[in-house]
């Protein structure tokens, strides 16, 4: 075939958006004269089905064989043209675009210097059009199956939904049990529906799913590959129980000699649990598990004559000689759902959460409101005699959100929400309590919430505006130091209990999820979605997919969209069993290569590895580059010193005349 | 202190082994004050070894540099050693060289010479003009000894050494498989006096400064090839497609090679100085390459050729991690 460059000029007016500050007539006129270039228009819409139009028929009357789209970003547009070229009979990457829209038209006034702008940069993407080269997407397989990391309700709704659709998940959760923060909570705004009747059902499914395997107590040690096959590592931590014979009957819990010693941590601390323990009566798998850090025979080697729970048990499940146990297998997508932490609010020191007993979070109220609580659902402080039920109750809401003395800029987007659900719940519980609730803002924005936001304020809780500047002790009471800023009065406001409606934050440990798959944060330090509009679930490495609080704060019924949505998103990939791979990807030519392995080091995907070559029987070191792995970034390209990285569509001897004509060189 | 002798006896028993290919060494030059590379393969030729102040080449290039000939069809490629004698500085080119990968621990056997300075060749020939005999020379307390013609004369170290060992605070090898005696005291420290004192003029006066350094530049390459840091098998500067640099001896030209040269240094030179001691029309390569480290240094607390297990300073990164110099 004559591949002599015959180019195609396309000058797009985007309506009036480029247009209205550079004159595509003359930018055409231009480029009409510039080297091989045999067609040039401009056209009102380019990426419009007519617009479309104009190229397939040139390519068909004139014999086009590269394509210049001076337009809009290629972010925008470059797929679309690409399919264009595809439906022409052309190689989609023989396609090159100016962007006269974003880097120009956009940013200029002076139509005279834009259109001279425009120019050049039509003009420097014809000098690269002519050197472009053919590029081929390959396939690889797709592993049927899904790794879903974090057993929370994003994580349990991603699970069930790729199982139910015949695919196997493997559901690896941190903790003994698979419920996260949602089985925390008693009841769920803005329904009031409760929490652990909603839930218990799915982690019971979870549990109970063919293709299903919950890898509970579980870490993630290691990931590698790529898009369809990732290897993984799973690490099941010793339970020093066989789950095999536990029955669940809870007779070891009960003989511990440590029974009601130890905080549980799903009471926040305000229960106390054995070393051998169930975290919470619902738990999914209903199986316990030994505190390696509390029990006495694992920290001192010796627990009274013999460890009483051995003794207990019937089935013979306790085993202390069992040991942690690495688990390998293949999937072909990936979905992170490991969750949030909340707020740390002595980190907030004003607020006297660790001075003051009768400072609570928001998620230790939850614990005492809850009817599976250490109280059983009634909301009493204090201990023995002096325990007492609070009568004057205040809320502060944003405490660690919306505020930058602690590094977090955002809104938590649920503590508005649970704190009116709370205050309706303390309402409820305590007659004739009296709520305020001091706030900035209130956020009601989802279905139903201003109903129940007005709901509880016709039930006679206060909302005052202000942000409290100081809790202290006077007497048996709290005092809130805050001004009323509707008002402009300084407030002092006795109270007998506060509740922190803390913030989310992301988890203390995002950061080995982070090291494993080569995640971005965004700058409030949860994960980095591709696109924040248009893929929200996506991660910038193919195949891995967001859910829930790990990407950011949201609700249960957000989370649980998003869930589905992560989990429609592996099941594109899962289902149709193929995924094709990008083209302009980066190669590395062997015989110039001096295997330094910086490029090894610089890849942000891991796709680059040294490999002993032979040069003239001399075995050398060279990169090599793992297509399938490979984004085409080109950090490889811009680490080389002898410049053997190449990225394909953006090589060395592809720029450097692009650069040329823009008047640098030469 | 300095034991030639000893020096030559190990040198005898690393060539005698059969693992080790050749040793890499200096002798007496054939005239004036030089020292030349020397390539030694049996143990009669240790006799001609010499270690002294004239020893001013860093042997470290050579490790790359060695051609690599094509390996005869049904036979196994040499997979010996090489020996190679070394100072502070030219050890920390090993060590650059074991980071980058560009050579193997296994196939380099490092012989340590703490040093105490070598001379610059052009204060010594300017103190001793016109001298044609090959002469020796000696460290003797604070000052080296010449052995000219006509007699020994003593001269202060601080007005012959070279201005990289007047400030150097590598003098004894930082990494060796066998130290040959025991390790000289620091005596240097590194303030960068010369790259403050040219930072401290306006970007009008620093340009005029390398325009006129770089307008003499004859593209010889000796700094490139000198360099042990140099040694990719195929030099960018040196393609015709892409070009990224004419071959046309002008000042624009000269000036994107030298800038090129200095980047791709940056974070890996060593200051052996080599560059800057080859350089035929005096160029000061090393006010160049040390305004990178300088920066490196700054910015990343990064030395480069210190820890064998270091990672590479391009290839590594923090997430804290200056990037003030981004615009």
């Amino acid at each position: 075939m004559n591949n002599k460059p015959k180019i195609g000029v396309y000058v797009c007016h985007c309506g009036v958006n480029i247009a209205r500050t550079v004159d595509v007539e003359a930018v055409r006129e231009f480029a009409s004269r510039l080297p091989n270039v045999k067609v040039v228009r401009n056209y009102a819409y380019m990426c419009s089905d007519p617009g479309q139009l104009l190229i397939r028929d040139d390519v068909e009357k004139e014999g086009l064989n590269r394509i210049v789209v001076a337009s809009c970003s290629p972010r925008m547009h470059e797929n679309t043209f690409r399919k264009t070229l595809a439906a022409a009979g052309l190689n989609p990457y023989y396609l090159e675009m100016a962007n006269i829209r974003e880097q120009c038209s956009w940013v200029h006034e002076d139509r005279e210097e834009a259109t001279a702008k425009a120019k050049k940069l039509v003009y420097a993407a014809v000098a690269k059009a002519r050197l472009l080269e053919p590029l081929y997407e390959k396939e690889v397989e797709v592993e049927p199956a899904s790794l879903v990391i974090g057993g929370g309700i994003a994580g349990i709704q991603a699970a069930l939904d790729i199982a139910n659709a015949g695919f196997k998940v493997y559901l690896v959760e941190k903790t003994p049990s698979v419920g996260g923060r949602m089985s925390q909570l008693d009841k769920t705004f803005p329904t009031l529906d409760c929490s652990a009747c909603i839930l218990t059902p799915k982690m019971v499914d979870v549990a109970n799913h063919p293709n299903i395997e919950l890898l509970a107590y579980s870490q993630v040690e290691d990931i590698s590959g790529y898009v369809g096959n990732f290897d993984v590592k799973v690490r099941k931590k010793a339970r020093y129980v066989d789950v095999d014979k536990c029955t669940g009957c809870g007779i070891c819990a009960e003989e511990c000699r440590l029974k009601g010693r130890i905080p549980s941590e799903f009471d926040m601390g305000m229960g106390k649990r054995s070393a051998i323990y169930l975290p919470f009566p619902q738990a999914v798998p209903a199986k316990y598990t030994i505190d390696p850090e509390r029990c006495l025979y694992l920290t001192r080697g010796k627990c009274g004559k013999s460890p009483k729970c051995a003794d207990a048990c019937t089935a013979g499940a306790i085993n202390f000689e069992q040991q942690d146990e690495i688990v390998e297998f293949k999937v072909g997508t990936v979905i992170v759902a490991t969750g949030f932490d909340t707020f740390d609010p002595t980190r907030k020191p004003e607020y006297g959460y660790a001075d003051y007993d009768n400072v609570l979070t928001g998620l230790e109220l939850e614990r005492l409101v809850s009817a599976s609580g250490p109280t059983g659902g009634n909301i009493v402080l204090g201990e023995g005699e002096n325990a007492f039920v609070p009568k004057d109750i205040a809320f502060i809401k944003c405490v660690g959100s919306r505020d930058k003395s602690v590094g977090n800029e955002y809104c938590s987007r649920v503590c508005c929400m649970y704190t009116a659900k709370l205050a309706h719940l303390v309402e409820e519980k305590i007659p004739g309590a009296n709520v305020r609730i001091y706030y900035m803002d209130v956020r009601a924005f989802g279905k139903g919430f201003e109903e129940f936001y007005d709901r509880v304020r016709r039930e006679g809780i206060r909302y005052i505006r202000g942000n409290p500047s100081e809790i202290f002790k006077r007497g048996d009471k709290l005092v809130i130091k805050v001004e009323d800023t509707l008002a402009a009065t300084p407030l002092e406001d006795e109270v007998d209990m506060v509740v922190l409606a803390v913030g989310l934050e992301p988890r203390k440990d995002a950061r080995e999820i982070i090291d494993i798959l080569r995640l971005s944060q965004s700058a409030d330090r949860f994960y980095l979605e591709a696109h924040p509009k248009l893929a929200p679930v996506d991660t910038a490495t193919d195949g891995v997919f967001l859910a829930g609080c790990a990407q950011g704060p949201k609700d249960i019924p957000d989370t649980v969209a998003q869930a589905k949505g992560a989990a429609s998103s592996a099941l594109v990939l899962l289902s149709s069993g193929k995924v094709k791979i990008q083209a302009q990807i980066s190669f590395i030519n062997e015989n110039t290569c001096r295997g330094c392995g910086y490029c090894v080091e610089i890849c942000p995907y891991g796709a680059i590895e040294l490999v002993t070559i032979s040069r003239m029987g001399n075995p050398v070191q060279v990169g090599r580059v793992n297509e399938a792995l490979c984004k085409g970034c080109g950090a490889c390209a811009a680490a080389c010193f002898s410049g053997s990285a190449q990225q394909k569509s953006f090589m060395d001897r592809q720029i450097l005349p692009q650069i040329a004509v823009l008047g640098v060189m030469r | 202190m300095v034991n030639v002798d000893k020096l030559k006896e190990i040198a005898r028993e690393t060539i005698s082994r059969d693992d080790v290919k050749y040793l890499i060494g200096w002798r007496q030059g054939t005239y004036g004050f030089r020292a030349a590379p020397y390539f030694m393969s049996t143990p009669e030729e240790a006799e001609e070894l010499i270690f002294s102040p004239l020893c001013t080449n860093n042997l470290a290039t050579y490790l790359t540099l060695a051609e690599k000939l094509p390996v005869p069809r049904g036979q196994e490629p040499d997979s010996r050693k090489v020996a190679l004698l070394v100072k502070g500085c030219d050890s920390r080119a090993v060590v650059q060289q074991l980071v980058e990968q560009g050579i193997s621990r296994e196939r380099v056997l490092v012989i340590g010479c703490p040093c105490r300075g070598v001379i610059d060749q052009k204060k010594v020939e300017a103190k001793f003009p016109d001298v044609r005999e090959a002469v020796s020379a000696v460290w003797d307390g604070d000052t080296v000894v010449f052995n000219l013609p006509g007699g020994s004369v003593a001269v202060p170290r601080q007005e012959v050494l070279a201005g990289k060992c007047l400030t150097c605070r590598y003098p004894n090898p930082v990494i060796a498989d066998v130290t040959v005696w025991e390790e000289v005291a620091v005596w240097g420290s590194d303030d960068y006096v010369d790259v403050r004192e040219l930072e401290a003029g306006s970007p009008q006066q620093r340009w005029g400064f390398w325009e006129e350094k770089f307008a003499s530049c004859m593209r010889c390459y000796s700094c490139r090839n000198v360099c042990p840091m140099c040694y990719c098998e195929d030099c960018v500067l040196d393609r015709l497609n892409p070009q990224w640099i004419m071959r046309s001896v002008n000042t624009a030209e000269n000036t994107a090679f030298h800038l090129a040269r200095a980047f791709h240094l940056a974070g890996r030179c060593i200051e052996c100085g080599e560059c800057e001691r080859v350089c035929p029309v005096d160029i000061p390569l090393m006010k160049l390459n040390r305004k990178l480290t300088k920066e490196v240094r700054d910015k990343y607390a990064y030395e480069p050729g210190v820890d064998p297990e270091a990672k590479p300073l391009q290839a590594s990164y923090r997430p804290d991690d200056k990037e003030d110099f981004i615009l």
